[in-house]
């Protein structure tokens, strides 16, 4: 029987389930009143922020299948940011493209409670719960826009890889119940650390079982869903799907190589994580020189920063996860900022969101453009903006666990992501408007969910301590 | 004053932000209120200047340390010395004149011309001024994005590959650095066990850096190597200065002024501040790769200067070759030299400065700048060519003007050690006056053969204003040097102690 605090402990997730029935109920039977759906949806994601803020941290709880911690609260408040967003842009994204109904929030609210349950679980199967939570709402809302052939073809690409990674993840929780003869972390890492060795049946547990989790970070080698995903999907939901599970998936990934302290265990760890991480940020940052379609190119730009993010995860420890965490809330505000754009500077989602459709907007509407510039310069790494504070604390992991040569990697390929993030630029400023000049369709909350995330990019960017100091504090906590 | 460092430095992106908030459509106003933020500006620093006492060893008026960053020791802290002071001072007053010579050539986006340039300031006095290194290197980078604006937006033909190479290059340079840096943090947390990026901390513990015994085995020389990198690519020097004459060829007329009046002297004072500073030893062990690379830029920018038929990209390649005898100064390591090295990096931004001005005078009336669209224009342009004819001889060194005193500490001060090297130097000098002094005739005297130049109007009072304050300042260094020299003779006299 849950406990009175087991409940507590997770009032923000049943905030935002109790809301997406609400929403449901409303399409079904009222759906005259649908256009406040966002409204409620809107409400219920910052009701469960409070409520995470407000409420005790009571650590283990569900009989230790759980742990709310601080940090699963850094994690919540990450997702829960990246979710107001995706909502507040699919607000007139829809009303756009004539797809105002209340289901489509109540999806993004449970896939983001599937996230924020994966992101406090210390428990095999719970984490598999979490995951397919997270999951399956977004299979639909990859193929929403159900008339435009390549929202169909995301829907179902992201279908069958995801169910690879559930597969995936499943087999290797099973392996890993083999090793450990429980299905808690916690459990797992002590006879891991009895052992003192890596045996062959944790070793083909943990790929298995870190296999999954790197689908759903979209990292090499199982990255090649992105593109076509990113592309394809709406622009809101490309939004949530490039923060909220890599989030939830980092942290997964943390909790596990931090308890096992696998750095130190195994050498293999050192460079099967070096290879996926330098590899992704390679990958990643030279085909994204290519693309054309801007949606496509941050898909590959986001295999990239899932590869810088990834150092920081070798790297393990205090420092490492502080680095990590930082890193995940940069690239969130500067991601949602770049989609929220994106969705605003399009004339229709049947056609690609070319980078040369952008020529010359920089003058003509500023404002979006700024928030645009803004984030591809914090994408691409340059002071003063959070994109920055991310990289360098990455980095500086690296080289405090005398990794040099991952931070070198690390820099060049920022060097080399330099390229396409200008083009961004050089298209909105440098380039003629062209003679048929685009007509954008009217969409404030777009553009208040664009100027949002740019000031906090900026903001967190010259004054990075508050945001610093969570991350320390949460990662603290990773050790136990 | 408390806070003036504060002020001088972020005054100009309070204004940008001023600005930025005014409509577009304004154009004069924000002509007229960019020009009187950067007067202001210079009066700041005047006052700097002013309360400058040349006795005190190390930094001034220091503002800070203000915890910015505390986990990480990284906190907000600005102090000049007498290096610092007197490129501070050319920044500002190269500001103004930059606003001056783009009244009539920048016509589009004038609003976003000047918030780019006066957040283009702030970057570059906060850079000259950060006595944090953390702080230092975030100022360097922000000074990338609106100079890259500039020159994209406002440029010429080939405006968006230039920009692209000149953030590119700065870049490759300026990465590396930052992981030398955390590598310095790093080690100062090894040996002291607290984080700091606190410029005076690392004095104290860079120099300890193990010089081991290859390249590849040297902690310090490999740190000395990313910081050098990214400073000869500034600089620039041979061969890292490929990304200039495309810059300069293509940036807007205030644009080349800024770039070569402040920007490159951004290297030259990183090599002085960080690689010569932080570390001794290494830079004892590099002293002869710089002479080399030093006098190969001095002989090749004047050689490739002479058979240019653009004057702007004969002025570009001529700033590599007197970027040179900086860098040659610089590893000279005396105090003559040095000084000199400093003091010619003035003269540079001065001269150099003036140079592109002219160049954009007459190409803002003639859209070209090749040499021989020109000829016999003395008489049509009487005053523009006496303006133009004064700044050459300041560029040439001839006594009496800045360029001289400059170019005769450095040779000097460097001749003690390095005898073949000011012998090859100095025919540089030589060249310098061969190729300055061969444009002025074929621009202005030969025999006029384009009949389009009869009815060329001379230089404007406006244009003579902007150009005026740099006149007055090469005339009183080549008069009365000591007036620079003194006030850095302790800064430098502390550094070469080191």
């Amino acid at each position: 029987m849950p406990t009175h605090s087991d409940l507590v402990a997770l009032a923000p997730e049943l905030i935002l389930i109790l809301a997406a029935g609400v929403l449901l109920l409303v399409e079904a039977f009222l759906p005259r009143i649908r256009h406040a759906a966002s409204g409620l949806a809107l409400v219920s994601v910052a009701g469960a922020a409070w409520a995470r803020l407000a409420l005790p941290l009571p650590g283990a709880v569900w009989s230790g299948m759980l742990r709310v911690d601080r940090v699963t609260a850094f994690v919540d408040l990450y997702i829960l940011v990246a979710l107001f967003l995706s909502i507040w842009m699919a607000v007139g994204f829809l009303r756009r493209n004539g797809l105002d109904r209340a289901e489509f929030h109540a999806l993004l609210l449970l896939a983001a409670t599937g996230a924020m349950v994966m992101a406090a679980s210390v428990n095999l199967l719970t984490i598999f719960l979490g995951l397919e939570l997270l999951s399956m709402p977004l299979y639909v809302l990859n193929a929403y826009l159900r008339r435009v052939d390549v929202s169909l073809e995301a829907g179902l690409k992201y279908f069958v890889v995801g169910a690879f990674a559930s597969g995936f993840l499943a087999y290797g929780a099973a392996l890993l119940y083999g090793v450990a003869g429980s299905t808690d972390l916690a459990t797992l890492a002590q006879s891991v650390v009895q052992e003192g060795r890596m045996t062959p049946l944790l070793a083909v547990g943990l790929a298995m079982f870190s296999g999954g989790l790197l689908f759903k970070l979209a990292l090499f080698p199982f990255h090649g869903w992105a593109p076509d995903v990113y592309q394809g999907s709406p622009t809101p939901v490309t939004a949530f799907l490039s923060a909220v599970p890599k989030g939830a998936a980092l942290v997964v990934l943390l909790r596990l190589v931090i308890s096992m302290d696998l750095l130190h265990l195994t050498n293999r760890w050192l460079w099967a994580g070096a290879l996926v991480a330098v590899a992704s940020q390679f990958l990643g940052n030279i085909v994204a020189i290519v693309q054309r379609d801007i949606k496509r190119m941050l898909g590959y730009s986001g295999i990239a920063h899932m590869g810088y993010a990834m150092v920081g995860v070798i790297v393990g420890g205090t420092e490492g996860a502080g680095a990590v965490l930082v890193y995940l809330a940069a690239y969130t505000f500067m991601n949602m900022g770049a989609f929220a754009v994106i969705a605003l500077l399009s004339e229709s989602e049947r056609e690609p969101h070319l980078i040369g459709d952008l020529a010359g907007q920089g003058w003509r509407r500023p404002i979006p453009a700024l928030a645009l510039t803004v984030c591809m310069f914090s994408l691409a790494g340059i002071p003063p903006f959070v994109g920055f504070t991310g990289k360098f604390l990455v980095f500086k992991s690296a080289v405090d666990a005398g990794l040099v040569w991952l931070a070198v990697v690390g820099v060049l390929n920022s060097l080399i992501s330099a390229f396409y993030y200008l083009r961004v630029v050089y298209t909105l400023y440098m380039r003629p408007l062209p003679r048929r000049e685009p007509a954008f369709p009217a969409g404030f909350s777009i553009g208040a969910a664009a100027a949002t995330a740019a000031v906090a990019v900026v903001l967190a960017g010259i004054f990075p301590a508050p945001l610093i100091r969570a991350a320390e504090a949460a990662a603290q906590l990773f050790l136990g | 004053m408390e806070h003036l460092l504060t002020y001088v430095t972020f005054g100009p992106t309070a204004a940008a932000l001023v600005l930025a908030l005014l409509p577009e459509r304004w154009e004069r106003l924000h002509r007229w209120l960019a020009l009187a933020v950067s007067l202001g500006l210079f009066a700041l620093s005047l006052l700097i200047w002013k309360g400058f006492d040349p006795d005190i060893t190390g930094f001034q008026m220091v503002d800070g340390p203000l915890a910015w960053i505390p986990q990480l020791g990284i906190s907000y802290h600005l102090g000049v010395d007498g290096i610092s002071l007197l490129l501070v001072l050319l920044t500002t007053l190269l500001i103004p004149v930059v606003i001056l010579a783009s009244w009539t050539s920048i016509t589009e986006h004038v609003k976003g011309f000047h918030v780019s340039l006066l957040f283009l300031t702030t970057g570059m006095i906060g850079a000259f001024l950060a006595l944090d290194i953390f702080l230092f290197y975030v100022f360097w980078e922000v000074m990338l994005i609106p100079m890259y604006f500039i020159i994209g937006v406002w440029g010429g033909a080939r405006r968006i590959y230039a920009a692209v190479k000149f953030f590119i290059y700065t870049m490759v340079g300026s990465l590396l650095m930052l992981v030398a840096i955390l590598y310095l943090a790093w080690f100062h947390h090894q040996l002291t066990g607290a984080w700091s990026f606190a410029y005076t901390d690392m004095l104290k513990t860079a120099p300890q850096l193990a010089m081991g015994t290859g390249l590849l085995s040297s902690p310090q020389l490999l740190v000395f190597a990313a910081f050098f990198l990214a400073f000869a690519i500034k600089v620039p020097m041979f061969p890292f200065h490929t990304w200039l004459p495309d810059a300069h060829v293509e940036a807007p007329t205030g644009g080349s002024i800024i770039l070569a009046g402040v920007l490159l002297k951004l290297g030259t004072y990183g090599f002085l501040r960080f690689n010569r500073a932080l570390f001794p030893a290494a830079w004892e062990a590099a002293v002869p790769l710089i002479l080399v690379l030093a006098v190969v830029g001095i002989l090749y920018g004047a050689w490739v200067a002479m058979v240019q038929p653009d004057m702007k990209k004969l002025v570009a390649y001529s700033s590599v070759s007197h970027l040179g005898f900086v860098m040659l100064g610089l590893a000279g390591g005396t105090l003559a030299s040095t000084q000199g090295a400093v003091l010619q990096m003035v003269n540079h931004g001065l001269s150099t400065g003036a140079l592109f001005l002219l160049v954009g005078v007459i190409y803002e009336r003639r859209h070209t700048r090749l040499i021989a669209d020109y000829g016999g224009i003395a008489g049509v342009v009487p005053v523009y060519t006496g303006i133009f004819l004064f700044v050459t001889l300041s560029s040439i060194g001839l006594p009496g003007l800045n360029g001289f005193v400059g170019e005769f500490l450095i040779l000097a001060g460097t001749w003690a050690g390095h005898p073949l090297f000011v012998v090859l130097g100095a025919l540089g000098v030589i060249f310098g006056a061969v190729y300055m002094l061969w444009m002025v005739q074929r621009v202005f005297w030969n025999p006029l053969v384009h009949e389009e130049n009869r009815s060329l109007k001379d230089i404007n009072l406006r244009e003579v204003l902007a150009v005026l304050p740099l006149l007055v300042f090469i005339v009183w260094i080549g008069v009365h040097p000591t007036t620079f020299l003194s006030p850095m003779e302790a800064a430098v006299r502390l550094l070469l102690a080191r």
